[in-house]
């Protein structure tokens, strides 16, 4: 797979503040890359060092296996932080100027409203937007010159969930063109529901990086319900069990590395128990996500 | 080069202050420098009022060649409106953090500066073809005798004035630059001449050669005042290569601090 991204021990230092701390990176063409952390864990400001605008104390990185130049930028359209536009100016009229710094055909405006929905207000100056809308003409700015990467910070930060929901709609289309996709956020569920690899900060550091679908993975609980008096004690025998609990009228089974629930019913079917129920719970991102911190945090406890 | 140009014309062209600025100084320019005789009407009017006798066709303001180094002179003290129009153009890039977007969008630093100079280089160049199509017409309006060697003589004015007007917009685009707030920057810039004025007065005897080293004054002593000559005195009617030198120097340290900053802080 082709590496879009490669970054090694790139680091920022405000001071005695160090705001990325030696990060390596990697992101592929296709992914749509999650960087998660909460706020201020140096998402932005390494953003910020991949586009130019904060010189990194030290490390390096690359962009399509080279050193970035601003020749490098201009096939990439990113929106850090909050959307940046000339207030004074229409949105149309700032996508024009997007278009000419890029070298971008101006013809492609049209299409990046339409895809954001901004046309009927193009002419309309920036300073006139919703929130909604200024976060919409961004993506849209982002898009013109049809990037081969999209970079995007927080882009539903202070939307209503309408918005939201809207922001939303409009990466997985982006995102089902093939592109490849960098967001930054400090909400899981928004990286769980839109990427397919992420990476967690914290403080700078990176404490855990993989495709999101592994993140389900590792030890399983499965929630049965059956007809049978002694159901407990059958589950107890399994020999994939590590615990077992009763819950609402369900049993709870947490399996051992390498077990799965399809083992576990067999199991019970080969004692002659028709499962009424068996759900594997996937483990949701969130408590994964507090585990990694909290796994990171208590590594860090003994230096 | 014209489509750093272009960028950034294309920023001020939408923007309301830049027209009203803009227009506010080319009338006024205008203005200023096509009233002189009607000035001096008004003086020559008042002097007879107190029995003072002011002949005002004894005094050849308009005339060719006079009205070059005239106009040159007066024009000079209406830069600075062009200079606030500069800060407010390259402190809007910071205040809107613009700038930061214009090199995430694909230009490099370099040329984000380059635009802002290719804009002070046109306002320059477009209030010299100001004063000099003044100057041509008053010239020929007011000139008794017009002899076209009179027209062509001390144009070297018209260069010294680009280098004065460039010099000083660089200044002030270098202001904005560092202090990248848009009311102190206009504050220093108005300063600039009297904090410059203080450090002169302070500056031994034995030194005294180095004030025409200071960025304001050398800016000055491209065009001289020329009016003493009315009153019979000496004056210096033309260009003296060491202000050029200085001015020059000048006008490349400005843009060079401005490249400094801009290339090396996090933006
Ligand atoms: N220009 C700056 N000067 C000093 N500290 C900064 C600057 N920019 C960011 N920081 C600090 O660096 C840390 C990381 O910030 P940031 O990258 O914005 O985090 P995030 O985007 O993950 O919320 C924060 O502690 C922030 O206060
Ligand atoms: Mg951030």
């Amino acid at each position: 797979m082709e590496t879009v991204l490669h970054t090694d021990k790139l680091t920022k230092t405000f001071g005695r503040l160090c705001a990325v701390n030696r990060l390596d990176l990697e992101v592929n063409r296709g992914q749509v890359f999650g960087m998660l952390g909460p706020n201020g864990s140096g998402k932005t400001t390494t953003l910020g060092m991949l586009m130019g605008v904060i010189n990194p104390t030290a490390g390096n990185f690359t962009w399509f296996g080279k050193p970035a130049t601003h020749h490098t930028r201009k096939k990439i359209g990113a929106v850090l932080e909050h959307p940046i536009f000339y207030p004074y100016l229409s949105g149309q009229k700032n996508l024009e100027l997007n278009a000419l710094i890029k070298g971008a055909d101006p013809a492609h405006i049209a299409k990046v409203l339409d895809l954001v929905e901004l046309r009927q207000r193009k002419d309309d100056k920036y300073k006139t937007y919703s929130l909604g809308m200024k976060q919409r003409l961004a993506i849209a700015s982002a898009l013109v010159g049809d990037p081969v990467i999209l970079i995007l910070d927080e882009p539903t930060n202070g939307l209503d969930p309408m918005g939201i929901a809207e922001i939303r709609e409009i990466i997985k289309r982006i995102a089902a063109d093939g592109k490849t996709i960098i967001l930054a956020s400090h909400l899981l569920d928004e990286v769980q529901k839109v990427c397919t690899h992420f990476a967690i900060l914290r403080k700078g550091s990176l404490v855990h990086t993989g495709p999101v679908e592994e993140v389900g993975k590792g030890e399983e609980v499965v929630e049965v319900m059956a007809y049978h008096d002694d159901l407990s004690h059958c589950l107890h025998e399994f020999r994939g069990a590590l615990s077992v609990k009763s819950e609402n009228g369900k049993f709870l089974v947490r399996l051992r590395e390498g077990f799965h629930s399809v083992d576990l019913n067999k199991f019970l079917f080969e004692k002659g128990i028709v499962a009424t129920h068996i759900v594997t719970q996937k483990k949701s991102l969130e408590k994964q996500f507090l585990e990694i911190l909290q796994e990171a945090a208590s590594h860090r406890q003994p230096t | 080069m014209f489509h750093l140009l272009k960028i950034d014309l294309k920023k001020l062209t939408g923007y309301r202050t830049f027209w009203v600025v803009c227009g506010l100084y080319f009338v006024t320019l205008a203005f200023t420098t096509a009233s002189g005789m009607e000035f001096l009407k008004w003086l020559a009017g008042k002097g007879a009022e107190f029995g003072q006798d002011l002949n005002i066709n004894r005094i050849p303001l308009y005339h060719f060649p006079d009205v070059w180094q005239n106009l040159v002179y007066i024009s000079g003290f209406f830069k600075v409106v062009l200079a606030i129009m500069v800060v407010i153009s390259v402190t809007n890039e910071f205040t809107y953090r613009t700038a930061r977007q214009n090199i995430i969008d694909g230009l490099s630093r370099r040329q984000f500066l380059f635009s802002k100079i290719l804009t002070n280089g046109l306002l320059s160049l477009m209030s010299v073809a100001m004063v000099f199509f003044i100057g041509l017409v008053t010239g020929f309006i007011y000139t008794p005798e017009i002899a076209v060697s009179d027209i062509f003589t001390d144009l070297e004015f018209f260069p010294a004035y680009l280098l004065e007007v460039f010099a000083f917009l660089s200044y002030a685009l270098m202001l904005g630059v560092l202090v990248q707030r848009s009311g102190l920057t206009i504050i220093l810039l108005l300063l600039s001449h009297m904090i410059e004025a203080i450090v002169k007065v302070n500056i031994p005897e034995s030194a005294g050669f180095l004030k025409d080293f200071f960025p304001m004054q050398a800016i000055s002593n491209l065009v001289a005042l020329p009016f003493a000559r009315y009153a019979f005195q000496e004056i210096q009617d033309f260009v003296a290569i060491s202000a050029v030198v200085i001015a020059l120097g000048w006008a490349f340290l400005f843009n060079y601090f401005s490249y400094l900053k801009l290339t090396r802080a996090d933006i």
